[in-house]
């Protein structure tokens, strides 16, 4: 098991993909910042990128094994890290979800939890190597991830607490899930779905109802919607001949972070917006090959689970500015602006990098 | 053990390509919905884009400037802005439209109903920039502003008939701002307003607004402050009920000014009556009495029934023509037609109308231009009111001979009065001397008569102007007489139709019949000064004076008064010893002014000069029939009458401008309708023109030597020193120009 990991196993083609992504996040952050409060964001940007680079590659040369062996303790020191957000956490926009550190930086443990349901599922579904997922087990796996998603529901953050139902389904399906049980899934969610609604705070259910009856509400929740649609449709074929009014004219809300598609769309049309789709789909097709040629069942469950949680970022965000879901303030991953974004993105390949470079070790 | 595990893999696969397959769905319905939007329903997107990004507005263009004939601005379009708000964008709407109405001036209550339930609307229009500014201070959002334009008249009332004035939306709807509003409005722009999520917005104009072009007017800010002054005066001494006043270049049909009274300020429109704005002047006719025997008399003359010396048997001062007697104010046995004009007898003239017959005399009636338009540029001209000789009945040539039964503007008054005053030449009157493109206010104006026709004889104009001299040296004119200057005209008091009675005839109301009103009169003097080369002429009309309200007495004293003034205004050399002292100080005065080199006017550039290469283009139209050859009146036309001491100095300003203008060529050459214009000092000075020094009391030699330095040629009249010149010290002349000096001992 003499595993010195050789930079020739690195691979050089996804990080090219996630490069060229980054590369056209950045100019879009410059386009749609450029004379507003948030110009100078592209730098900004450019400097978490290369901070991202560089964690990838320290991540990638710890094995991924020390790492599952320490995910009990990760685990625990999660759902403190939650908690403590809900005692200490500094309250914005009426919800607690970071913990200001000194330096002025504010951490928000929500997001890198979600690494570590990564690592967890892994570790729980490779230690486990029934063919059938036992109910026990299925139990224990919701739990597992129900536990710190209830904390993020709770702060409240109903986004980032959706992140994490990709993670638990492919740890579910890959641990041999039965039909069953994702009978169970479903109508536990359908029965939930209308109570929780009533307790969804009034902002987040206006995004609801805006989402099913956008123009009911043009100028308010669906409003967001509206003007990402109109951005996203004089963009056209080629790009809009305006260079992005919707942009740069402020209707589109947020054009740097959440519909930051939605302004490269403007900007680049049908085309640029098939050629990003085009990159992530390329990335996501290395992280199912990676998991194929991965040493172990542990490391295609880590891959997997990378791949689940970018797969449901890209197509709810892209979703949501096409108008098919609602506005849950989820990122594009590796374009939209924001350093625990992009940090926990480059984490994440770098521990896919890391089950890659091992691929021959096992 | 491999067994299980196969099937283990089989089944996690099956289950894997499961959520592929969701995977796959979702990214195509994503794909399928980017095709639908981008490309299907683009251009709804796209308009609903424009929709809210972009407000296209247009740019109101400054209309025109109106500029009298020495470039003083009479109208002109001012910047203001026009405050709107999108009320969107403007939190607690109805308080800050309160707000913003109130600096405005403008009542809240209604804006806040037009602007309720809007997106976007307009506050205030065209408010100053000062109340802009106060507004703009409050840095309000969703409240912005337009640039727009507004119409100022900086004279107030000052020309005002003549001006006319705009409605709300700029266009002109009286006066010259009426008929040449194509000229003055010029071309909108447009700008694109991109408004952003805000509310702010960045307008960019896609097309500047063209300015319209200006109109130079014959009209002289001056003359016209004058006419308008004595008008008013006029009309507080003699409360009478509204009056008129035009002062006209009788060789150019210039007018220079033409007041009406009651006026208005058009920069103050509210609660005027719209009546008020109408142009009497050239928009309504009236019977103008007395003053249309000029017309009998000189068609007399013309057919030769008559000659100025013949006595005519006025009847005791009665006559009957068809039923009707008519009475002299006078009980004249016989009076010379002279006196006939000078004392103004109807039943001379009826006897003088009935030697030329219905038809004749409607014929001169129309060659003065009365029942025709005379094409002044003004909206709504009248053509006046005539009927042919067959629809006369048998007492009408009685009436008309002396000016009841006939109407006519005072403008074609003017024009017949011009006639005279030019040797028997029609010219039409005209207003607007030039348009000139925006950017080039102050270029050269050529202005060049229109419209001439000969219309008597030069000697039966010159036998008019004798006679109707006579009427302000001897007859019912006198209170015309000007100092230093001759002059002449012809008074006139018709009676006036009883409007009551009248609008109740025109409602066929029983028992109601038009007739004259017994106590109200209209009373005119229509005259020119000075006698020879007249400069002017003025006509005075003064509707339903109280008390005094003859011609004679109360519209000659106006003229005096604004022919004297505008006679030394336009440095007219006086034709009239005054007396020792007030002599002296006059040339004093003169040569002040040709050491001053000040000119009339410097400020327009050009004269309003013939061009060298046009010919007047009615020239050939003129007729010169063998009965009245045309005879060149630099003869010693002097009156020979009691009170104007005998001087040489008539005839020679005689003999400068009539005499050149008549010898050999029956119209006006460019080169004498420029000294017409010069004799009439009104001239705008261009950078060629030379200034006439002052040769008085200078010896031969010298004059001759200075002139010519200066490009002049000088026509020597006598010997010794130079006791008087023509044109006078100070005109602007074109080089090469004769100046006629007379030298004495």
């Amino acid at each position: 098991m003499a595993r010195l990991a050789s930079i020739r196993d690195f691979d050089w083609g996804l990080l090219v993909y996630v490069l060229l992504i980054c590369a056209l996040g950045v100019v879009e952050i410059h386009s749609a910042t450029v004379g507003t409060k948030f110009a100078g964001s592209e730098t900004k940007q450019i400097y978490w990128i290369i901070a991202g680079l560089v964690v990838m590659y320290i991540v990638s040369n710890i094995s991924y094994h020390a790492l599952l062996d320490r995910v009990p303790w990760m685990y625990g020191i999660s759902l403190v890290a939650l908690l403590a957000v809900k005692v200490f956490g500094a309250t914005a926009l009426g919800a607690k979800r970071w913990i200001r550190l000194p330096g002025g930086t504010h951490f928000q443990p929500s997001e890198w939890v979600k690494l570590i349901l990564i690592l967890a599922m892994a570790k729980y579904f490779s230690d486990n190597r029934s063919s059938e997922l036992s109910w026990a087990d299925f139990l224990k796996a919701g739990t597992l991830v129900g536990l710190p998603m209830l904390l993020v529901l709770s702060q409240p953050d109903l986004g980032t607490a959706l992140t994490y139902v990709p993670v638990a389904m492919m740890g579910l399906f890959l641990g041999g899930l039965r039909w069953k049980q994702a009978g169970i899934v479903l109508l536990v969610v359908v029965a939930v779905l209308p109570v929780a609604y009533f307790k969804l705070k009034p902002y987040q259910r206006e995004r609801l109802t805006s989402f099913v009856a956008p123009e009911a509400d043009a100028k308010g929740s669906g409003y967001q919607v509206t003007q990402s649609l109109i951005a996203v449709g004089s963009g056209g074929l080629w790009g809009s001949p305006t260079k992005g009014s919707q942009t740069h004219l402020s209707y589109l809300p947020i054009p740097q972070t959440d519909f930051i598609f939605a302004a490269f769309a403007e900007e680049r049309g049908f085309v640029g917006a098939m050629a990003v789709l085009l990159l992530y789909f390329l990335v996501l097709m290395r992280l199912t090959s990676h998991a194929q040629t991965a040493p172990d069942r542990a490391g295609a469950f880590i891959v997997m689970g990378v791949f689940a949680v970018l797969a449901f970022h890209i197509l709810v965000n892209v979703g949501m500015v096409v108008g098919f879901m609602p506005v849950t303030g989820i990122p594009l991953p590796l374009m939209s602006y924001g350093g625990s974004s992009v940090l926990f993105m480059f984490l994440a390949l770098g521990i896919v990098m890391n089950v890659r470079m091992r691929r021959f070790v096992s | 053990m491999p067994r299980a595990q196969n099937q283990m893999e089989v089944k996690a696969r099956r289950k894997l390509l499961f959520l592929a397959a969701i995977l796959a769905l979702w990214s195509l319905l994503i794909v399928g919905r980017l095709i639908q939007v981008q490309i299907v329903e683009r251009a709804k997107w796209e308009d609903l884009a424009q929709r809210q990004q972009q407000r296209d507005t247009n740019l109101t263009p400054p209309r025109g400037k109106i500029i009298d004939r020495n470039g003083k601005v009479l109208a002109l379009s001012v910047p203001v802005e026009t405050v709107f708000a999108s009320t969107r964008f403007v939190p607690d709407l109805r308080e800050k439209l309160t707000l913003v109405a109130n600096i405005c001036g403008v009542n809240p209550a209604e804006v806040i109903a037009r602007c309720e339930g809007k997106p976007f609307c307009y506050i205030a229009s065209k408010v100053d920039a000062a109340t802009a500014a106060r507004v703009r201070e409050l840095k309000l959002t969703g409240i912005g502003f337009e640039p727009d334009v507004k119409r100022s008249y900086p004279n107030q009332s000052l020309g005002a008939h003549v001006l006319g004035n705009v409605g709300a939306n700029d266009r002109g709807a009286s006066g010259l701002e009426q008929k040449y509003d194509e000229v003055l409005v010029g071309e909108p722009g447009r700008v694109n307003r991109q408004v952003d999520a805000r509310g702010t917005y960045i307008d960019s104009v896609v097309q500047q607004p063209e300015p319209g072009q200006n109109i130079i007017l014959t009209i002289d800010q001056h003359i016209q402050y004058v006419a308008e002054q004595e008008l008013a005066r006029a009309m507080k001494e003699t409360s009478a009920r509204s009056g008129t006043v035009i002062v006209e270049n009788p060789h150019t049909g210039e007018i220079l000014a033409l007041a009406n009274s009651p006026t208005f300020d058009p920069n103050h429109l509210q609660g005027v009556d719209p009546r008020s704005m109408q142009n009497p002047a050239v928009s309504f006719p009236y019977e103008p009495g007395s003053t249309f025997k000029i017309i009998t008399v000189a068609a007399a003359l013309e057919e030769k029934v008559t000659t100025p010396q013949e006595m005519i048997d006025c009847g005791n001062g009665s006559i009957v023509v068809g039923r009707l007697r008519i009475h002299d104010h006078k009980k004249y046995s016989a009076l010379s037609v002279s006196d006939v004009i000078a004392n103004s007898s109807d039943v001379g003239a009826i006897r003088l109308a009935q030697r030329l017959g219905d038809r004749l005399l409607y014929h001169y009636i129309l060659g003065f231009g009365v029942g025709a338009r005379t094409g002044i540029e003004l909206p709504s001209e009248t053509r006046g009111m005539t009927r042919p000789p067959e629809k006369w009945n048998p007492s009408s040539i009685g009436a008309i001979s002396m000016g009841q039964e006939i109407g006519l503007s005072a403008v074609q008054l003017t024009a017949v009065v011009a006639t005279i005053a030019n040797d028997g030449i029609w010219t039409a009157p005209r207003i607007v001397a030039a348009q000139t493109p925006p950017a080039n206010g102050m270029k050269t104006v050529q202005y060049q008569p229109v419209g001439q026709r000969r219309v008597i004889s030069t000697l039966t104009a010159a036998q008019m102007k004798l006679m109707l001299q006579g009427v302000v040296l001897h007859g019912t004119g006198t209170k015309a007489t000007l100092q230093g200057y001759t002059s002449a005209g012809k008074t006139g008091t018709a009676q006036r139709k009883d409007d009551v009675a009248c609008a109740a005839a025109a409602r066929h109301e029983p028992g109601a019949k038009c007739r004259y009103s017994k106590t109200d009169y209209v009373g005119t003097f229509a005259g020119f000064a000075p006698l020879n080369n007249p400069a002017i002429v003025v006509v005075v009309v003064l509707d339903s004076a109280k008390g005094l309200h003859q011609g004679g007495q109360v519209s000659a004293p106006v003229f005096a008064r604004i022919a004297q003034n505008t006679l030394a205004y336009l440095k007219v050399a006086p034709d009239v010893d005054l007396p020792m002292s007030r002599q002296m100080l006059m040339a004093m005065k003169r040569s002040n002014a040709a050491d001053l080199n000040d000119g009339p006017s410097d400020t327009l550039g050009e004269p309003l000069e013939v061009a060298q290469d046009e010919q007047p283009a009615v020239a050939p139209a003129v007729e010169r029939t063998p009965a009245n050859g045309v005879k060149p009146v630099n003869l010693p036309v002097h009156p020979g009458v009691p009170g104007v001491p005998a001087t040489n100095s008539q005839a020679v300003s005689a003999g400068v401008s009539a005499g050149a203008a008549w010898a050999g060529q029956p119209l006006q050459t460019p080169e004498d309708s420029r000294k017409n214009a010069s004799g009439g000092g009104v001239v705008m000075g261009t950078a060629n023109d030379v200034v006439v020094p002052s040769f008085l009391g200078k010896g031969m030699r010298y004059a001759i030597a200075e002139a010519q330095a200066l490009g002049l040629e000088v026509d020597l009249h006598g010997n010794g020193v130079v006791r008087e010149q023509a044109p006078a010290p100070g005109s602007r002349v074109q080089p090469g120009s004769h100046i006629a000096v007379r030298l004495g001992r």
